[in-house]
């Protein structure tokens, strides 16, 4: 009897250690691997196809081999490529998550097999799991813009804002800093919130809808330029384009132009250019054996208005272009 | 042949009846879900304030001192002083100083730190609430890599500036400062590196006797003192 009691233990340890064994073993990228991923949330926005064109361009210039994967905003897109990326040893993967959270687990299974992650200007919410996360300082550039938008509303009016897409970091990040400032004049008033998905065609029939509500409204802050653009639009359609401010956060080349000809009042300026090609160089950084990074590098964003403009250009300034 | 297969198949159901009762969590995981339940900014801003940030006062640099840097040299102003988190043109410095007030306004005091007493060269804010993150950048204490997101970093100075409002403006502007009267502070500024390009730091008139344009160092203060007569 105890014999067997032995036998059955020994039997059961045996097979745990295999069953786990199996679980936690996966392929591990080659050593010499020269590839490179780059995962973008959307290429449906020419901000992001910035973002990823210049992370390619530069990963290619360091001598690897880069392959853009677009997840349109979908985190089981998101997923796919992952395991494609983990399959196809992949040396390093440069990453605009989709979501802060539901992003994490991709994050960590790169890891998991040796593949380190480095995001670029959308965070995921861990500070252990990426190797490096570039970002882009949108609490502080929207500040700035409320402060703007409180100097040019006159500390009076009404006005609606556009959210982003809700389970993003960025968006949250945007909106909060804009009301650190502007809540606290109480003769400002928000009359809609509304999210149209950092989308333009979605901005349009959004604001067109609040529009019909809200024939009063003096001006609207978008959470990105896609939805300046879209808000603009609508604005246009409804014959009020000169007596409403738009506000945008990007600075995508037709916001930037669009501010030049005195139809957009301020941007905030992100600089997708230069946050692609640190998280190439981190990568690069990281396959020639570094490993102290700082895990999560702020990258300001700037306000630019109709009286700075001559210092910017789409997606940067006009000095390191 | 037959108590093989019995033990191999009780071997085999013991094993998944283990195994679906235990599973493996990453322990740094598990910390970083617990911080972002029980992360709470209020009470981080407070121990800052309270324990952390009275202890590098000292290191404070003289805003007249600064000002001239500014004017001559910037970089070495950003080199010696300047503070940021990541990547910017926009450095924090923490400062200290006196000066006269030159004019009291809804938001804040004009105040001339620097000879001729009546020309401003910094604006005090004192209005009803202080915007952005110059006084946790300044201090340099605050490390974005701690935290698993940069809103609970965000969070840290929106309280910090409520402190700043309600223990620091409030009680000063209590007192009725004035025009004329010397005011003392410590305090935290966010100046660009090439703010310097089109207009100095401070009114002083030219050599032919006419004024030229000027920028003001705006503070945001930390301590605030009415020095006696």
């Amino acid at each position: 009897m105890i014999k067997r009691l032995f036998l059955l233990a020994v039997g059961v340890s045996a097979a745990m250690l295999l069953l786990v064994s199996c679980k936690q073993k996966q392929s591990q990228p080659e050593q010499s691997s020269r590839k490179i991923a780059v995962v973008i949330s959307t290429l449906n926005n020419p901000w992001f196809v910035v973002l990823g064109n210049t992370a390619k361009e530069r990963a290619e210039q360091l001598g690897y081999q880069a392959v853009i994967f677009d997840s349109q905003n979908d985190t089981a897109k998101e997923l796919d490529h992952f395991e494609s990326i983990i399959a196809g040893g992949y040396a390093a993967i440069l990453f605009n998550p989709t979501d802060a959270d539901a992003s994490i687990q991709n994050v960590r299974r790169a890891k998991a097999v040796g593949i380190p992650t480095f995001c670029i200007d959308r965070e995921i919410n861990a500070n252990d799991v990426a190797a490096a996360q570039v970002l882009s300082d949108n609490y502080s550039g929207a500040v700035e813009i409320g402060q703007y938008f409180v100097k040019k509303m006159n500390k009076k009016g009404k006005y609606v804002e556009l959210l982003g897409i809700l389970g993003d970091n960025n968006t949250w990040n945007r909106s909060k800093g804009f009301h650190s400032v502007v809540d606290n004049y109480q003769q400002l008033e928000m009359v809609a919130q509304e999210t149209a998905l950092f989308d333009r065609t979605k901005a349009e029939e959004v604001l067109g809808t609040i529009l019909q509500a809200h024939k009063d409204v003096d001006a609207v802050f978008c959470g990105n330029d896609a939805m300046a653009m879209g808000a603009y639009r609508a604005l246009v359609a409804a014959g009020k384009a000169d007596s409403v401010l738009v506000f945008g956060f990007d600075g995508a080349k037709d916001v930037i132009d669009s501010i030049r000809d005195g139809k957009i009042a301020a941007t905030g300026m992100q600089f997708p250019k230069r946050m692609a090609r640190m998280a190439a160089e981190q990568a690069d950084e990281y396959i020639k054996g570094k490993r102290d990074f700082e895990q999560k590098v702020p990258v300001a964003v700037e306000l630019v208005t109709q009286e700075n403009i001559a210092k910017y250009t789409a997606y940067g300034r006009e000095s390191e272009q | 042949m037959k108590k093989a297969l019995k033990y191999t198949a009780a071997v085999a159901i013991a094993a998944l009846l283990l195994y679906s009762g235990i599973y493996f969590e990453d322990l740094s995981q598990v910390r970083q879900l617990r911080q972002q339940k029980t992360f709470d900014p209020s009470s981080y801003a407070r121990d800052f304030w309270d324990n952390q940030l009275a202890g590098i006062l000292d290191k404070a640099v003289d805003v007249e001192e600064l000002i001239e840097l500014f004017n001559t040299n910037m970089a070495e102003a950003v080199k010696r002083y300047g503070k940021a988190p990541g990547v910017s043109r926009v450095y924090a410095y923490l400062v200290t100083g006196e000066g006269q007030i030159v004019a009291v306004g809804e938001d804040g005091l004009l105040v001339s730190v620097r000879d001729p007493a009546d020309n401003p060269d910094a604006f005090v804010t004192t209005g009803l609430y202080v915007p952005g993150n110059a006084v946790r950048d300044a201090s340099g204490l605050v490390d974005v890599s701690k935290f698993s997101d940069t809103m609970k970093f965000n969070e840290i100075s929106r309280e910090i500036n409520k402190i700043v409002v309600e223990e620091v403006i409030r009680p000063f502007m209590n007192r009725g400062p004035k025009v004329g009267v010397t005011v003392k502070f410590y305090g935290a500024t966010q100046v660009a590196q090439d703010a310097t390009e089109e207009h100095f730091f401070g009114e002083l008139l030219s050599n032919d006797g006419t004024e030229k344009e000027f920028q003001l160092v705006t503070i945001v203060p930390i301590r605030l003192e009415l020095k006696e007569p």
